[in-house]
Order: C-alpha cells, then structure tokens, then sequence
C-alpha cells in the first residue's frame, strides 16, 4: 500500500476526534449515544474526541518507529524527488533518535501518545475525582512539554530542507490535543462539565 | 452516637470514591498499556533493525565532510558510496568500501602508506577476481594541528591515489569510535560493517550467512585489512 494512503488512514482518524471535539461533531457523537451516554454532554464529547486524537497520533509514532527499523534494514520507505521525504530525516542516524536517551523519535511519540491517552480515559472514566484538575494539568503540561521537542525538529526539517510528513502529523496531533487540554482546563473551571452539579459542589 | 454513625458513612462513602478513582486510573492503565505493547509486538515482528555503530554487523555511520582526489577540495557524503539495496546475491557489482583512518604523524600509517596505496590499486584491477574495493582515508588530527596542503603532500608522497577527507576536527573519528591511528574498516556495499582492524581484529561479518566468522592473520595471526578484503568479499566464492 502506498506511504500516503496509509498516512491518510492515521490522518481520518485525528480527523475524526477534532470534528468530535468541535461543536460540528454533535451529530457524529450521537452515533455513541446508546453505548457511551457521556457522550451527550460537552465534557463527553470533547474527551471522546481526544481519545481519537491521541490514538491516531500513537498510531503514526508507530508507523515511524516502523519506518526507522525498515530503512536501518537498507529499505526505502518514503524518498521522492520532492521536498516530501521521510527517508531522510527517519533514516537520518545524525537526528531519528533523541540526544537524551538515544531512542527512536517514533517510540518517544508512541510513549507520549500512550501518557495523554493514560490521562484522557482516565478523566472520562472519573470526571468527578477529586484528581480530575491534575489530570487536566498533566495532559496540558505533557502536551506544552512537546512543544520543544517539535521545534527541535523542525530545525532538523529545516536543516535538511526535507519535510517528514508522517512526523508533521505527529507534530499536529500534539498541537491538537494540547488545545484539547486547554479546552477541558476551561470547561472544567466552567459549570458546563457537569451541568447538573454547581461547581462550588465538585470541590 | 448519631454523629458517629453519620461520620463513619462519611468515611465508607470518601473510601467507596477513593476505590472508584484507583479502579478507572488502573483500567485505563491496563487499556493504553495493552494498545501500547501491541504497537511494540507488531513493530518488533515487521521489522529486524540494525544497530548504527561499528562493530561488525552494525550500520556504519554516515557523514559529510570536505574530501579530496587530488585536484581542490569538494564536498563529500560517504552515503553515496553505497548501495542500499545491495544484498549477497545482487547481480549489480556494487564495490566494497575500505575505510582507513590515518594521521599523517602517525609512525604506523606512514610505514603502511604505500602499501596501502598498492592494495587500492590491486582491488580494483582487471586481475582480482572478487567484487570492487574503494578506498578513502579519513585523516584525523589526533598528534598535532595539520593543514589540507600537508594532507594532500602525504597523499602524493605515498602515491595514495584515492579519496582523502578531512576529519582534521577529528568528527568523524567520534562517529566511527575511533581512537588510534591506522584505524581500518571494510564496509559491505549495503553499509554494513564487515570489519574492524580495533575492536575485533580477528572476526569478519559473512554477509551471506548475516553473522560473525572467524578469520586468518596469514603471517603472524594479525589480521591485516588486505587478508580480511581477500576473506569476506570471497568469502562465499566471491562473484
């Protein structure tokens, strides 16, 4: 299968759990009302939407973890003549591991993705625990934790003037649910995220 | 009496919550740690990745570095001296690299500098029946503050008529581990290393059977880079 059809499955994904988080994927969200009845609040659909954000940004890093064994195997998973390449930065040993660890940066994402994923079911299993603001935070200061981490190689992109597009996505995804945290830090400070309790009750 | 019994259903209720939290922190530890190693598993079996490094078997290191023929001096990238693809039994003669690194100071690599030069000349002749070898030299400046003009004089000297690079900033060096001059290397056409003159003198990597054989010093049990290029390359009946 073509490199950017399969992007393109990890892209319908993320692009599924925005359309969820926005207020345009009410609609969608009915579809999981029967068997996720959260889903009808604000609260449920938003977080119903970054945990298929989270999933689809996991699921890249994966497939960029892939991409790094493949081209240290000598294959070529994704050259064009095009400034579009991942073989040259993934297969890139000077920047396709982190200068802390020495690990794959698609593992690094896949560790990343699995955390806010961690935080994401966990508030929506427990939306009334009395953790539920740290796990806000968490997700937001994992998410703003990133931020360096994508500009560090963006100046590798830069740098060899090539774009990854597989690593833009993950890149994207993070940006995603970084807004996605901030948006349940506000809700969460609002009465909207349980509309039937007064917020000065939750705390 | 009231008030403690009120108290303790205050307590079993805050316990109850406590539970609750615990149970869904933990199911969803168990759900992204599952989806995790599957992503791990499928990786893992898809996949057989090579090291980078330079022990044998492992993915030479890449670099760009200034190098010369003997005319000015161009910019070089040692990836382009491979060939990716390149398995045992490819039809395309993709040539073996032999990498050695020398510091013109060194006693060593000037007394083995001509016959270096002659093993050059010899791996890519007509006569010699086994696959082609390129040979460069990566000068290092680990005895003392060399110049390109000093460099290129070695070069002629010694009648080295092949590759010479510049890793007077000793870079590559670091890259490659090395840390004694001559160092010798003889890199498989795919880039992977098949041998080390430091680390593992007397092992070479069979690219055919992908693991490591022993090999023979035909003098003095050395291995010395001209026997382990008559060794590996042929090492199946050659081409």
């Amino acid at each position: 299968m073509n490199e950017y059809a399969i992007l393109s499955i990890h892209g319908a994904v993320i692009l599924f759990g925005v359309v969820l988080m926005t207020p345009m994927g009410g609609s969608v969200a009915s579809l999981f009302h029967s068997r996720y009845p959260s889903t009808t609040t604000k609260r449920g659909q938003i977080l119903a939407g970054m945990i298929f954000v989270c999933l689809g940004g996991f699921t890249v890093s994966a497939q960029t973890l892939w991409m790094h064994n493949k081209l240290s195997e000598g294959a070529s998973v994704c050259a064009g003549n095009s400034i579009l390449n991942c073989d040259g930065l993934i297969g890139n040993v000077a920047y396709n591991t982190d200068p802390l660890f020495g690990q794959p940066w698609g593992l690094i994402g896949m560790f990343a993705f699995t955390t806010l994923m961690w935080f994401v079911i966990t508030i929506a299993k427990e939306p009334m625990s009395p953790q539920t603001q740290l796990f806000i935070k968490g997700g937001l200061a994992a998410t703003i934790a990133g931020l360096p981490v994508i500009m560090l190689l963006v100046s590798y992109e830069i740098k060899e003037g090539l774009i990854c597009p597989f690593c833009t996505v993950a890149h994207i995804t993070n940006i995603i649910a970084l807004i996605g945290f901030f948006v349940l830090f506000r809700l969460y400070e609002s009465d909207e995220w349980a509309p039937d309790m007064k917020k000065s009750s939750r705390k | 009496m009231h008030e403690n019994g009120f108290g303790k259903i205050g307590e079993n209720m805050n316990s109850m919550l406590h539970d609750q939290d615990a149970s869904a922190r933990s199911d969803a530890g168990i759900i992204v740690m599952s989806m995790f190693f599957a992503g791990i598993l499928i990786v893992a079996f898809t996949t057989s990745p090579i090291a980078s490094g330079t022990e044998i078997g492992e993915r030479a290191p890449i670099f760009t570095a200034k190098a010369t023929n003997g005319n000015g001096w161009e910019s070089f990238a040692f990836e382009d001296l491979l060939d990716l693809s390149w398995t045992w039994n490819s039809t395309e003669e993709s040539p073996w690299v032999a990498v050695e690194f020398l510091d013109i100071d060194c006693g060593y690599c000037k007394s083995s500098a001509t016959e270096v030069g002659e093993w050059a000349q010899m791996y890519n002749a007509e006569q010699w029946p086994g696959p082609d070898v390129v040979f460069i030299a990566i000068a290092v400046g680990f005895l003392g503050d060399h110049t390109r003009a000093e460099l290129l004089e070695f070069r002629t000297q010694y009648n080295n008529n092949f590759l010479y690079v510049d890793d007077l900033d000793v870079s590559i060096a670091k890259d490659w581990d090395v840390g004694a001059t001559p160092t010798y290397f003889l890199v498989q056409p795919d880039g992977i290393v098949a041998w080390n003159s430091q680390a593992t003198n007397g092992l070479g990597w069979d690219a055919k059977e992908e693991k490591s054989v022993p090999l023979n010093g035909f003098d003095d049990g050395y291995v010395q880079l001209n026997e382990a290029i008559e060794q590996l390359t042929m090492l199946n009946g050659g081409e």
